[in-house]
């Protein structure tokens, strides 16, 4: 059988868009159905409310609250993360032995399931027996030990710090894609014309790589925004709702309380706030250099 | 390009700083699960075992289901690489060797899958599952783990599909060979560097995934090992022991594949990307 040639591509990239479309787009046709129902728990049915459950989202102190945990959430972990990664791939950017291997098995902490990641460090931070905590004590910084799970703000900054520790070497690997990227010529007639380490990283490095670390920050903050199973298995949500980001709150609302509907309400906001962010970001980061 | 003796000692300082970062944690949960159980709570930590067991490895694999936990993310893992290969190979050809109308369009919205977040189609998901009767079943979770990787597979053989000179194309073309012959046999081994680094991206996003596996199965003998795993830290007064080996044992498939193909991983990774 012969395909005619302009129906060919489309033949290729089909199945792949199909099997996207019944698994993304379908289910958030069905999202955005049921935020406008009354549905407690799957497999019940429920009214048509209109924007109801929107518009008691939308007055919950609950929500507001949540919604700016994961601001600070993203904020802090693309901070992060970008630091680590930056300071990483400049290091794995210069040729020394071993390089080679040092830049596959940097990826160490992200091929581990989640799972193992929080088990390592609820071990590591215990405050019985565990590694950090004996160290301290050991080294006289604390006399007791430190409940790195069980105050809010010290729970907050532990869970970016272990979610960072995760992505920061996946971030590192596209950083070195830029780097790799400019010339070394460049920083050879640097040399010779007598400029010192920092010259050469303020004047060549950073300017070519800040489109890379737009992109980024972007996808940094794409990916940390929807990060729920390591604070979900560390903190669930606690102590005293201090690391409920969104998706905790959404998942809480929808199979702790039984409440589906509030929670597709919430999950469509969240959408369109992330959604909207994606396409301004990659809008602005679309420019020419000179616009920006 | 010389380097001088205190720029040097900066790297270096650099590389130990990350390399204890990353590699300490494992060395400890490594060690502590050979350690007596004593040691490992003991109140000082010690950098090398001072007592050496099997029992936490020998009651992980007797007294839990682990195993079989195993096997399961061995199962839908494997599944998903290969559903996820044969949706994104073809896609990809498409979109980064033909020219067709709304190719840009299309791209974009695969790059916007990418932005989505999962946890919004968790809820209805659930819901189609049951009514599909897919629940508490495997093919629930390869579905879903297809579907996460899918975007970030097509995108990662871009700079792959992009690096074949357009001649070789045309020679084969000129040869009268079919446009699937062409991707089969001229194509696909060209970019088989590519299409490792997206089998070992799937393994690895599927293999780890942990929250739809969580909601979606319900009998212990279908959960895949983060699911399991996190059911036998809750079910047990907290055993390190027997938790160190656990962690320790679900490093090992990833890190023998990683071995094997990682280098191919890193370069779809560090070539490709950012475009």
């Amino acid at each position: 059988m012969k395909i005619p040639k302009h129906i060919l591509p489309f033949a290729f990239i089909g199945p792949a868009m199909l099997f996207l479309a019944a698994m993304l787009l379908w289910p958030l046709a069905q999202a955005i159905i049921l935020s406008l129902q009354s549905v407690r728990s799957v497999g019940t049915t429920g009214d048509w409310v209109g924007l109801s459950n929107y518009r008691e989202v939308l007055i919950d102190p609950v929500f507001w609250g949540s919604a700016w945990l994961s601001l600070i959430w993203v904020l802090a972990n693309a901070v992060l993360q970008t630091l680590l990664a930056l300071v990483a791939a400049l290091a794995l950017n210069q040729s020394f032995p071993g390089v080679r291997i040092a830049r596959t098995w940097i990826v160490l902490t992200w091929i581990v399931p989640t799972v193992v990641v929080v088990m390592i460090w609820r071990w590591l931070f215990s405050t019985s027996g565990g590694i950090v905590n004996p160290l301290l004590m050991l080294s006289g910084v604390t006399d007791a030990p430190v409940g790195f799970f069980a105050n809010p703000t010290i729970a907050f900054a532990t869970l970016v710090f272990i979610n960072s520790w995760r992505w920061f070497p996946f971030i590192t690997l596209m950083m070195l894609a830029g780097l790799t990227r400019i010339p070394r010529d460049l920083y050879e007639a640097a040399s010779i014309d007598g400029a010192g380490p920092w010259k050469r990283f303020s004047r060549i490095t950073w300017p070519l790589l800040a489109p890379t670390l737009g992109v980024l920050l972007v996808i940094g903050t794409l990916l940390s925004f929807n990060v729920f199973d390591i604070i979900w298995l560390l903190t669930a949500g606690g102590p005293a709702d201090s690391t409920r980001t969104l998706p905790v709150l959404i998942y809480e609302t929808a199979f702790k309380s039984y409440r589906m509907s509030e929670a597709a309400a919430v999950a469509v906001l969240a959408t369109v706030f992330l959604m909207g962010f994606a396409l301004l970001a990659t809008r602005w980061l679309a420019r020419p250099p000179e616009a920006r | 390009m010389k380097r001088t003796l205190r720029w040097n000692l900066a790297l270096l300082a650099v590389l130990v700083s990350l390399a204890t970062l990353i590699l300490l944690p494992f060395w400890f949960v490594l060690t502590g699960s050979i350690k007596e159980p004593a040691e490992i709570i003991g109140r000082e930590p010690t950098m090398f075992p001072q007592s050496f067991t099997l029992q936490h490895y020998a009651k992980l694999i007797s007294a839990s289901d682990y195993p079989v936990y195993m096997m399961n993310s061995m199962i839908v893992a494997t599944a998903s690489t290969v559903i996820t290969l044969l949706l994104a190979i073809p896609a990809g050809y498409a979109f980064f060797r033909m020219s067709f109308a709304g190719r840009e369009t299309l791209y974009r919205a695969i790059l916007l899958a990418y932005a989505f977040p999962s946890i919004v189609i968790l809820i209805p998901l659930f819901g189609i599952f049951a009514k599909l009767g897919l629940l508490d079943s495997r093919l629930a979770l390869v579905l879903v783990n297809v579907a996460f990787a899918l975007p970030f597979a097509i995108w990662m053989l871009r700079s792959f599909f992009a690096s074949i000179p357009i001649e070789i194309e045309e020679a084969a073309r000129l040869d009268g060979g079919a446009p699937l012959t062409v991707l089969r046999r001229i194509m696909i081994p060209l970019v088989a560097p590519g299409i490792a680094a997206v089998a070992v991206f799937t393994f690895i996003t599927s293999w780890t995934e942990y929250v739809f596996a969580s909601v979606m199965i319900l009998s212990d003998a279908k959960r895949p090992m983060p699911v399991g795993f996190s059911g036998i830290i809750g079910q047990y007064q907290i055993d390190w022991g027997l938790l160190l080996a656990g962690a320790s044992l679900s490093l090992l498939p990833v890190v023998i594949l990683f071995a094997f193909v990682g280098r191919w991983f890193v370069a779809g990774l560090t070539e490709g990307a950012v475009k």
